[in-house]
């Protein structure tokens, strides 16, 4: 293929009005996207903001429900990734496909050779490629004992030894070092300067300005724009990523809740796993008939905190108090028991027992409590009982209590759940996205029940992805990103560009 | 919805048993037999005959037993296919007490002591595995599955050593004294109080699972095991208690066993009796009242088959009896299966129907 300059031409790729639905949820609506020959572009957006699937669907991981796909301006129907190798087009995920008992020659022919193997040939042949890019891998090695910048590289071999013309990369440096990412964007400069393009998927800005030609801002499932590098800033790009329309609402200057004693205290806590760090000296203390805020890109910690908050987690260092409590080394049971009320965020895999009944998911935080046991046995009547009693205060879509919880719509699962933590945690409530993926209704009768705990006093802690959550309701927030709390604000104290920015890693720009 | 479940089992595992029967018929006529008068000549002798009624309840009364073994770890989302070594330490318990001291003490007493015995032989066996799974990650399939052969090892040591007989001739043990026979429950067959005991045991695993905290535990762990975690249940304990209690449950055939019917240790002492036991809990669908009724199914399955193969004048092998029990339970599984397919299907078909 001969150097095109960007821009011109018949474009590598072009994505036509693409849909995409899982099950009742809509992952990408209407997203057309473009990429041509010689250019670097850059899908920006949030965790969940449909930017893998899309690319998913070009790699043929995944279907679309309807639209065009284009490549070299030829209509094509792809259908598996091999269809997409095919085409020319190749795919590095978040987490590599390498076996790592093979070395980087096996990884990089398997599935593409038969018979019997020359592998000293193949090693010259792929030891060449290495030297071309100046890539400084042992191609005789096992992978599993490489390191993650260097496995990185042989996926990108592997990419090259199938003569791709169009890289996507999700996140690539998400597990690299600084000089690591470095000698990424090289590669990616040099890379398409042969006429080659890149689709660079990531949510740190920092790197979209460095080397993307073109940004493509995604939100919730479709593009939010289109800009040229050199005509944007990362003002205007955390902005499209937030969405714009967003305006603290004015608030009463009512700071009462912070002379009331502190409900739960988190002091230095660290935590890591083999992956890295997920909690980094988080420092945070929420008052009693407070609501407080943790805002930020998801997966930025926040439910790493709430491991550590419900006791699932034992944290490195650090202390957390719940009232005067130490409770860092209890137990869950023992977590629950000194108050804490917690909806998790998986409600299908952590909060319900989805095949058991309405009261006896009532029972699920209780069942040692002599609350619902009497000699061991389940006071059943009383339990039934109470449970219509919350099916109807919170108004939850059940003909009674003997429903099994799987019938109920999310919305309504989601109440019941919040009734029995509200039920349970007499101090301390944690709310981990609670009105995730709910319709309006549910959303507003569960902000209705949190700020009417906040009024009896209990110190509530609410992670939000949704900046406009966090607005309505909550009386201070933190920022979150990378397990590190990027500052804490009253509510209305700063902009959303600021905010927008400290979610995206940029401490500067709060001062 | 409910309701729809039960029907959908109940409908498959009768087709399942009618289709085994058929199978089992049809294998008569290749035999040149005519199926028809044998089998109403085997009923007649059955359903006429006191002690052939009675032999029902016998052969039913440990498949009870080993079959809750299953359906209870089942309920914990547990596969314990160890019951057959569990209920071989319930036999060596039992059979050591009855033969020490049997006859120096009130039955009623040695009764009592080699339940609890049997049943506690069963559950250490039962709460090995459960602790291999809850400390190691250890696959519970595979370690109870390999107990089995460990403890029936075990056992043949002390058929060798010090259980077995004195003339030390065969490998098993002596009789143990009469007064340490289970009682007679019903004059003219040799049903007793075994029989009681093994309903008894699951009515109270029924009243354990659906009625307390502790069978609240098991089940939500069993369902979701995240979520109860989250509710403060420590999962590997569960493992642990539930497994001891499928033991136990297993050891106890050894009581009903040894005192009720055998009066005796030997090699090999019942050797389907846990794996009867899977398939008699997947066809109650885990549930231990159904466990009673499916295994008096196998009881008169075995009886059946024990009269057919003795029916005079006939070509009928005693292996009949095998064959009859096999190819239903064959039947009951793959039912089992199918069934699960069936309702994929329709959970398949009802989450289309709601997002359109």
């Amino acid at each position: 293929m001969s150097v095109t300059a960007a821009g011109a031409g018949v474009p590598a790729v072009e994505l036509r009005n693409i849909t995409k639905y899982f099950a009742k949820v809509v992952a990408n609506k209407d997203v057309s996207i473009t990429v041509h020959p010689g250019e670097v572009v850059a899908l920006l957006g949030e965790n969940g903001a449909g930017k893998s699937t899309i690319m998913k669907i070009l790699y043929g991981l995944y279907q679309k429900s309807s639209g065009e796909i284009l490549i070299r301006g030829e209509k094509k129907e792809i259908k598996s990734p091999a269809d997409a190798v095919a085409n020319g087009i190749a795919m590095i995920q978040q987490h590599f496909s390498l076996v790592p008992t093979h070395t980087a020659t096996e990884n990089i022919i398997l599935g593409n050779v038969k018979g019997h193997i020359d592998i000293k040939a193949y090693e010259q042949k792929i030891g060449a490629i290495a030297k071309k890019y100046g890539f400084d891998v042992p191609v005789d090695v096992p992978v599993g004992r490489l390191a993650v910048g260097q496995q990185q590289k042989i996926e990108i071999l592997k990419a090259l030894y199938l003569n791709t013309s169009i890289l996507i990369m999700d996140e690539p440096t998400a597990v690299l070092t600084p000089q690591e990412s470095d000698n990424l964007m090289q590669f990616i400069k040099d890379f398409v300067k042969q006429g080659n393009s890149i689709v660079f998927i990531t949510h740190k800005m920092k790197e979209v300005m460095e080397v993307a030609d073109r940004i493509v801002v995604m939100r919730t499932g479709v593009v939010a724009g289109t800009v040229n590098r050199t005509e944007t800033d990362e003002k205007q790009l955390a902005r499209m990523m937030i969405g714009e329309d967003i305006i603290p609402p004015e608030r009463g200057d009512d700071r009462a809740y912070l002379e009331n004693p502190v409900g739960l205290r988190i002091e230095d806590v660290c935590l890591s796993s083999k992956a890295g760090v997920l909690l980094d000296h988080v420092d945070l203390s929420v008052h009693n008939g407070e609501v407080f805020g943790i805002a930020g890109v998801s997966g930025n910690g926040q439910d790493d905190l709430c491991d550590v908050l419900c006791g699932l987690k034992k944290p490195d260092s650090g202390r957390v108090f719940f009232g005067d409590e130490d409770v860092t080394n209890l137990s869950i049971r023992k977590h629950n028991e000194a108050g804490l009320g917690y909806t998790p965020l998986d409600r299908y895999r952590d909060g319900m027992v989805m095949d058991m009944t309405l009261w006896e998911n009532m029972l699920l935080k209780e069942c040692f409590s002599e609350k619902w046991l009497k000699n061991g046995f389940i006071r059943k009547k009383a339990l039934k009982d109470y449970t219509s009693e919350v099916i109807q205060k919170h108004r939850v879509k059940a003909t009674g209590p003997d429903d099994v919880a799987r019938s109920l719509s999310g919305g309504n699962q989601q109440k019941v759940v919040l009734a029995r933590e509200v039920g349970i945690g007499s101090k301390l409530l944690v709310f981990n996205q609670p009105t995730r993926g709910l319709d309006m209704g549910a959303v507003d009768r569960i902000h209705h029940v949190i700020m009417e705990e906040k009024e009896n006093g209990k110190a509530v802690l609410l992670i939000s992805t949704e900046l406009s959550e966090i607005f309505e309701i909550c009386d201070r927030f933190a920022i979150m990103y990378k397990g590190r709390v990027m500052g804490v604000f009253k509510n209305g104290e700063i902009t959303t560009e600021q905010i927008g920015l400290l979610m995206a890693g940029v401490k500067e720009a709060a001062e | 919805m409910k309701t729809r479940k039960t029907v959908t089992t109940v409908a498959f595992n009768v087709a399942a048993v009618l289709i085994g029967l058929i199978i089992c018929a049809l294998l008569l006529f290749f035999m040149k037999v005519d199926p028809g008068a044998v089998i109403s000549k085997t009923m007649s002798k059955i359903i006429g005959d006191k002690y052939n009624m009675g032999e029902v309840l016998v052969k039913a009364t440990p498949l009870i037993l080993t079959s809750l073994a299953f359906a209870f770890t089942y309920q914990a989302n547990l596969f314990n296919i160890g019951a057959q070594g569990q209920f071989y330490m319930g036999c060596i318990a039992a059979v050591s007490i009855s033969l020490a001291l049997g006859g120096k003490i009130p039955t009623l007493a040695l009764i009592l002591i080699v339940l609890v015995a049997s049943f506690a032989a069963g559950a250490a066996t039962g709460s090995f595995i459960g602790f291999a799974k809850s400390r190691f990650g250890a696959n519970e399939f595979l370690v109870s599955m390999m107990s089995t052969y460990v403890v029936s090892a075990f056992m043949d040591y002390l058929l060798r050593t010090s259980l077995q007989e004195t003339k030390a001739e065969y490998l098993q043990t002596d009789g143990i004294a009469k007064a340490a026979y289970l009682p007679k429950l019903i004059k003219g067959t040799r049903v007793h109080w075994g029989f009681i005991i093994a309903v008894a045991a699951a009515v109270l695993i029924w009243i354990l699972l659906n009625k307390t905290g502790l069978g609240f535990r098991i089940r939500a762990v069993g369902m979701n095991h995240h979520a109860a975690e989250l509710g403060g249940i420590r999962t590997g304990k569960v493992y642990v208690i539930a497994f001891a209690i499928a033991g136990g449950l297993a050891g106890l055939a050894g009581l009903t066993e040894i005192n009720g019917v055998q009066h005796m240790l030997l090699r090999d002492f019942n050797a389907s009796i846990g794996s009867y036991g899977i398939g008699i809990a997947i066809l109650a669908n885990g549930n231990p009242i159904g466990c009673i009724f499916a295994s008096i199914l196998f009881g008169f399955l075995n009886v059946v088959g024990t009269t057919m193969g003795r029916l005079p004048n006939t070509s009928i092998p005693a292996s009949i009896i095998d064959l009859l029990e096999g190819i239903v339970m064959t039947c009951v599984i793959a039912s089992y299966a199918a069934r699960h397919a069936y309702e994929v299907h329709l959970e398949k078909k009802r989450t289309r129907k709601e997002s359109v």
